[in-house]
């Protein structure tokens, strides 16, 4: 691609470095910007760098958040006896977005995967077990992946969680609602029939 | 079953390759490096997902090319024609079709099409480590039992990790307890590898016993023996026993990864006692018994790859192992040899015989009518 501005040529640059953007889209995204009025680009830089530098960690559950605790844990509605353990921050917003879950979360950060360098001190384990000795809490919810890996991190954490006095559960699997048998791979199809429910 | 049609894209040194085949016989000839066991590749891939041996992936794109596709159609017993497609992409996965429908898992494709090759490098069966051996094994069992390769895959993939794990302790103990989550973890695999291996040896060294006296005409007595750890103790224990052995030298020491498979031939272990013919019977003999070892499990007619079978193998060996293969009761057959008559001259006195021959030059195969026009042409 040739630039006739060297300008235009370090944003389109600083965009296309984003996961998702191409070097098309990103002269797209910088060419409307030089349509626009001059705040909005201002505006957009102030957003972009006012998040990066407030942003931060939840220190009870690893979420994402614009103060030392976030706002889920600092929710009074919500149930502090049930903790939900995710690997990453966008399954959290996953989990929100159902409804369906009034608890709070704790956040991994990944899984535990030696061939890929993350060891069990590399993920929000411990302060996970921390948590789970405090006397309100009663069950500890595993939503994580169904793979090998995922396997792992359950039942290390179940491991970790023997001394805590908490249920440990883990979400459902099988076939997806909505999906049809027939088109559900025999691994999944397998487990669903093995982990029936009684109606 | 048989392959009726090939078509390969940027497939190892075939730009555009559109080939129609025999139900029965079918020889590429040509130099080396020509090309035609890159043809058995493909169609090996077609059946397996995979190159045999040790190909990688990567390595079965055209090079300069960003992807390869081979495309095969199937005909079944009943007439029914199933389209496969194996597309290779650098850097990205792999993707198997099945009459337009790509597989969620590999591990649903590989039997449907069973295959087996024989190839000069199968002496290493003998003469190798045990890990050609467990080859064999994994790959008759994957063919004959999708629940098996998912087992393996698993197995490995916790092996692996279980092994990173070791390595980063470098020597030191586990506090954490992740080595024991990884033993509860590999046991269902394990156990589930053990049984079915365990149960191949009988009925297949009965196979193995008839093909070897086809072959080499002779009354050795030939056949195997499957050695594993869990023969003499639990997972449990095994694992447990060997957790200060594993912390010293950072891998895991005890599993199905170390199981072997010993051939024997009256009791001996056959590499002391076999002279240089009987290896080769024998190594043929494996790969005929693999055969009809498949065809009775999927109870569909395996297609038969012979690569390079001329210049390794003697010439009673050959003409006794084609008129064998050349039988009614065997399938569809893909041959590469480098001299164009010594096949023909073989076969050609049989009329009943269907086949089919293509010359193979510098990435280009053609049939015979295109070989003659393009002699024509030039």
């Amino acid at each position: 691609m040739q630039f006739s501005s060297r300008l235009i040529e370090d944003a389109v640059n600083a965009f296309a470095g984003l996961p998702g953007i191409g070097k098309k889209t990103a002269l797209r995204l910088v060419l409307s910007l030089v349509q626009r009025p001059t705040e909005d680009s201002v505006h957009l830089a102030r957003a972009i760098a006012s998040m990066r530098e407030n942003i931060q960690h939840c220190i009870t559950c690893g979420n994402l958040s614009d103060q030392t605790v976030c706002s889920i844990c600092r929710d009074q509605r919500r149930d502090k006896s049930i903790i939900c353990v995710v690997e990453s921050i966008r399954d959290v917003m996953a989990i929100e977005e159902t409804q369906q879950y009034r608890g709070v979360y704790h956040v991994l950060g990944g899984v535990i995967s030696p061939i890929e360098g993350i060891g069990p001190a590399d993920l929000n384990i411990d302060t996970l077990v921390q948590r789970s000795t405090a006397p309100e809490v009663r069950e500890v919810i595993m939503a994580i992946s169904p793979t090998i890996e995922g396997d792992t991190t359950i039942f290390y954490i179940n491991k970790q969680l023997t001394e805590a006095d908490v249920q440990v559960s883990s979400i459902a699997r099988g076939v997806s609602f909505g999906g049809e048998l027939e088109y559900a791979d025999e691994v999944t199809l397998g487990r669903s029939i093995v982990a029936r429910r009684k109606l | 079953m048989h392959l009726s049609h090939l078509k390969l894209t940027q497939f190892k040194n075939y730009e555009s390759q559109h080939l129609d085949f025999s139900p029965r016989l079918n020889c590429f000839v040509g130099f080396n490096g020509a090309g035609k066991t890159n043809l058995l590749e493909a169609i090996y891939y077609l059946c397996m997902s995979k190159g045999y041996g040790s190909t990688v992936d990567q390595y079965s794109i055209r090079h300069g090319d960003r992807g390869a596709r081979i495309g095969g159609t199937f005909v079944l017993d009943d007439e029914r024609e199933d389209r496969i497609v194996v597309k290779l992409r650098k850097r990205q996965r792999k993707v198997i079709e099945r009459n337009g429908t790509a597989y969620a898992r590999i591990s649903e494709h590989v039997g449907r099409y069973p295959v087996v090759i024989v190839t000069p490098d199968d002496i290493n069966l003998v003469l190798e480590g045990s890990a050609t051996r467990r080859k064999l094994l994994d790959n008759s069992l994957s063919q004959t039992d999708p629940q098996y390769l998912n087992h393996l895959i698993t197995y490995n993939r916790l092996l692996d990790n279980r092994n990173a794990r070791l390595k980063e302790l470098e020597g030191h103990p586990d506090h954490t307890g992740l080595l024991g989550v990884y033993d509860a973890q590999m046991e269902a695999p394990a156990m589930y590898i053990f049984e079915k291996r365990k149960e191949f040896v009988d009925p297949f060294t009965e196979l193995l016993t008839q093909a070897y006296a086809t072959i080499s005409g002779r009354r050795e007595e030939v056949g195997l023996e499957y050695k594993s750890q869990l023969l003499d103790t639990g997972w449990e224990t095994l694992l447990a026993e060997r957790a200060e052995k594993d912390r010293i030298l950072q891998r895991t020491t005890g599993g199905i990864h170390r199981d072997e498979l010993v051939f024997t031939q009256d009791e001996h272990p056959l590499r002391r006692v076999a002279s240089q013919g009987q290896l080769k019977s024998f190594v043929l003999s494996l790969k005929l018994a693999q055969y009809r070892l498949l065809e009775r499990s999927t109870n569909r007619t395996p297609i038969l790859l012979l690569d390079d079978i001329f210049d390794k193998l003697d010439h009673e060996r050959v003409k006794q192992l084609l008129g064998l293969v050349m039988g009614s009761t065997f399938g569809q057959l893909f041959i590469t040899d480098t001299d164009p008559e010594r096949i023909t001259s073989l076969i050609s006195h049989d009329p009943a015989v269907e086949w089919q021959r293509f010359l193979v030059v510098d990435g280009v195969a053609r049939n015979e009518a295109e070989w003659k026009r393009f002699l024509e042409e030039e």
